[in-house]
């Protein structure tokens, strides 16, 4: 498959990405400015009072009216434009995307550059934005599954990483207008701001209107971010609910470290697919589930495996018991034929991202950001097809699961054994 | 994009919408039958059934299954609801074959008593996870009391008792009678060979039985709803959780389309009226109005989440909403909301996986195929005025049932 992959840089920082995609009418385009929630800690050490959920809180202020439009007009100039836009908030980024017919690229481009550029951040419009926040927030305290994943990041990752990206009440209800406009201003910057394009495109032409709204604006640099303590490594979470939910976390390589394509091969053994082990051994062999999985979380410098299944109270401590087995089971065990059914799966993945405008520019983002490049689709295939189970088998020699967070919520906690010796 | 129709002499449907340009070929059984087809002993056997055709045929066990959709590299998966249980696979075009002869080879399952005991465990720890989560079963009580006596009243689940109950040998005779060739139809889009499709279909499939399906359709009539309001109590929920349901048409009905671009208008989930009154403010959560439509009814669904002390007011201000459209809707709205639906319809036609859905559902339902122009022109050609005969014809602030979840007490004041 010929592949036209793209980038450039202008002079403030901003990086360009693009890929040409064959046989769509459509076109994708997503702003990732490096305003995530990370940066809420910035804003406690200015500020001396816990902010967690400034950069979301922004990122729904910036919504609401920018350039001469006010909120209303601007949702309407999004929608007749026929933009299926989003917004949201990671640890790293700040991040607003459309994907639209590709002829209402120039335009949406414009109204991107108003939101980013020209927010009004309307002193208005500030409660309600803080209500819809708070709103939010109240209807994640009623999904037991959020729930566990919040409390397992919290105990994993050391501070800031662990905190919530969507804020909590307690910090939320205290932000002021002020602390907003602060925010926007302090890392709402062209540099390092990853721009990246997918689908039916006139790349030079793309480049030309981004330099003519985004070349002149200049930025300052933004401090670094230093990890603090981590949390429990165990701990229950006690809720009134008809199932338990356990969440285990251990680290792995992040994705730019060379290794981490065994780390994440060796967890698709684990619990990626129907085939998977966990999924076999927990769902299929014993029905203790309807839901088991395991999965790869990676931020720039460090990454997570989690793993993660909701089951009858009763069943709970059975279920938590077959994971840990086949968690620590998986050294020295890994099959050929496990091998191929990841590497199919990872294939097929790779190979359909390439239908949908928005995937590819939403990973052409990510792995600029992890790597500072894009992989062409031959490339990962090649990595793909070198694998082996050896240089996993290696990779898990090497590098022994020493220490896993574990997480429950409902009812009653769980016996967990002190040490995991592989 | 080029579509395609073969029916095999045993009644089996084949269609499929051929696209050059695609990556992957999507593939699935589209099975006339869902909860709207059980009976009291039987209920949420449909959905049973179809995790029941994961668990092997007498010479394929579950696990190998799951082992040679992962070796294809499959996206794999299934789904039943009120009409119809859906299985499909997302492959890489030389798959194609190989999907289709696992799909075809489930569709006559085993249905070991074995398995029937283990996976019951799984349906069980399903409908508990449903229960603890929003809308801790409003959806389903919801349209328990809209449609009563009506088929469309069961839930897809069923419940504990019922699921408990359920005998293996009850959900044969009922695969028996509702996997008969003549009441499934197989389809596929993407980068599909269709000749080899229908070879190989006719290979697989071909000596599959028909068997005489009954009528499905059951007269709704507007009068068996009442406006009627339950509570669920979920003392440690944080928010309050409406549903909300009240007629609209049904799916054999040109005034579908038109009852959708409606929804977007009244309910989106941005731009629309409940989200500048209630969304945008601060007031709800989420607040959204969707139009659904089924073989003989439709219904118009409104879905609300706030702080509990706030539901009643906000139901009161939503039908006032409903009201004040019907008073008359101004074109900027309308045209916003066929802008926004129009660049739907193109983006999920360039994804094989969406338009599968679309595809073989529509067939399944009316035997009919409509193209993505199809749905371009006739969003298109929906006026202002259509929408406001719709808005008086269906009078959605008339008859309807509401059930509340959340912390709120059965004996709080009712609207």
């Amino acid at each position: 498959m010929k592949q036209t992959l793209q980038t450039a840089t202008l002079d403030n920082g901003i990086i360009l990405l693009g890929e040409f995609l064959p046989g769509v009418e459509s076109v994708s385009v997503s702003f990732h400015v490096a305003a995530g929630s990370l940066c809420d800690a910035l804003s406690t050490r200015e500020t001396d009072r816990s902010c967690c959920g400034l950069a979301t809180l922004a990122g729904e202020l910036m919504l609401r009216g920018a350039g001469d439009r006010d909120s209303k007009q601007l949702i309407a100039a999004l929608d007749n434009a026929g933009v299926q836009w989003s917004q949201s908030v990671s640890m790293s980024h700040g991040s607003f995307a459309g994907a639209m017919v590709s002829r209402q690229l120039p335009d949406s481009l414009k109204i991107y550059a108003d939101i980013l550029r020209r927010p009004l951040l309307d002193q208005s419009q500030f409660d309600p934005a803080r209500q819809v926040v708070l709103q939010n927030l109240a209807g994640t305290e009623d999904d037991p599954t959020h729930r566990t994943m919040l409390a397992l990041r919290k105990a994993h990752y050391p501070s800031p990483w662990g905190l919530p990206s969507e804020g909590t009440s307690a910090d939320v209800t205290k932000l002021s207008h002020t602390d907003v406009k602060n925010f926007v201003d302090t890392f709402i910057q062209p540099q390092d701001m990853i721009v990246s394009v997918a689908g039916r495109l006139d790349w030079p032409e793309f480049v030309k209107q981004i330099e003519a709204l985004f070349s002149d604006w200049q930025g300052q640099p933004t401090e670094p971010i230093s990890a603090g303590e981590r949390g429990e490594k165990i701990c229950h979470v006690p809720y009134d609910s008809q199932q338990t939910h356990i969440a285990l976390a251990w680290d792995v390589p992040p994705y730019r470290d060379p290794d981490s394509l065994q780390a994440t091969a060796a967890l698709a053994v684990l619990g990626g697919g129907s085939s998977s082990r966990l999924f076999t051994e927990v769902r299929e062999k014993r029905g203790l589930c309807y839901s088991v999985s395991a999965g790869y979380q990676t931020q720039r410098d460090l990454a997570v495996a989690m793993a993660y299944s909701g089951t009858t109270a009763d069943r709970a401590q059975e279920t938590l018991d077959v994971m840990l087995h086949e968690i620590k089971a998986l050294p020295g065990t890994i099959t050929n034929d496990e091998l191929d059914r990841v590497k199919a799966r990872a294939k097929s993945g790779l190979v359909m991202q390439q239908e949908s405008t928005a995937a590819r520019a939403g990973a052409m983002a990510r792995q600029w950001f992890h790597l500072g490049r894009i992989r062409t689709l031959a490339e990962d295939l090649e990595r793909l097809d070198n694998l082996t189970v050896e240089s996993i088998e290696n990779w898990l020699a090497k590098n022994p699961l020493t220490e896993i967070t574990t997480v429950s919520l409902g009812r009653d906690p769980l016996e967990v054994p002190d040490a995991v010796s592989p | 994009m080029q579509f395609r129709h073969e029916q095999l002499p045993n009644g089996l449907d084949i269609i499929a919408e051929v696209s050059e340009a695609a990556h992957s070929a999507s593939l699935g059984f589209f099975v006339k039958t869902g909860a709207r087809d059980e009976h009291d002993s039987i209920s949420g056997a449909s959905h049973f059934l179809e995790h029941m055709v994961f668990k092997g045929t007498d010479t394929l066990s579950a696990e190998d299954i799951n082992l040679r959709f992962d070796f294809m590299g499959a996206s794999a998966n299934a789904f039943t609801s009120e009409e119809d249980t859906v299985y499909y696979a997302a492959v890489l075009p030389e798959k194609q074959h190989d999907a289709l002869e696992l799909l075809s080879a489930m569709m006559r399952p085993a249905l070991r008593e074995d398995d029937f005991v283990t996976e019951k465990q799984v349906i069980l720890e399903e409908i508990k996870m449903y229960d603890d989560q929003p809308p801790f079963g409003a959806d389903d009580r919801c349209r328990a009391l809209f449609f009563q006596d009506h088929p469309l009243a069961r839930s897809v689940l069923g419940s504990t008792s019922s699921i408990e109950a359920l005998q293996v040998d009850a959900m044969r005779a009922y695969h028996q009678q509702r996997y008969a060739s003549d009441n499934l139809v197989l389809a596929a889009s993407g980068a599909v060979d269709f000749e080899s499709l229908v070879t190989s279909a006719q290979q697989l499939c071909g000596e599959w039985k028909p068997s005489p399906q009954n009528n499905r359709k059951v007269e709704f009539s507007n009068s068996h709803s009442r406006t009627v309001t339950d509570v669920i109590t979920r003392e440690q929920a944080a928010l309050e959780y409406a549903v909300r349901m009240s007629p609209g048409p049904a799916e054999d009905t040109d005034d579908r389309f038109a009852a959708k671009l409606l929804a977007v208008v009244l309910g989106d989930d941005s731009g629309s009226r409940l989200y500048w009154d209630l969304v945008d403010s601060g007031q709800a959560e989420h607040a959204v109005c969707h139009h659904h439509d089924f073989l003989d009814a439709g219904v118009f669904v409104t879905q609300l989440s706030c702080e509990p002390e706030t539901t009643y007011a906000l139901i009161d201000r939503i039908i006032e909403i409903y009201q004040e459209a019907a008073n008359g809707l101004s074109n900027n709205e309308v045209d916003q909301a066929r802008n926004k639906l129009l660049s739907r319809v193109v983006l999920a036609g360039e994804r094989p996986r969406q338009r599968l859905f679309s595809l073989g559902l529509e067939w399944a339902h009316l035997g009919r195929y409509r193209s993505v122009t199809d749905d371009l022109e006739t969003l298109d050609s929906i006026s202002r005025d259509d929408l406001h005969r719709i808005l008086a014809e269906w009078q959605l602030t008339a008859s309807s049932s509401t059930v509340l979840a959340g912390p709120l007490l059965k004996d709080s004041p009712t609207t």
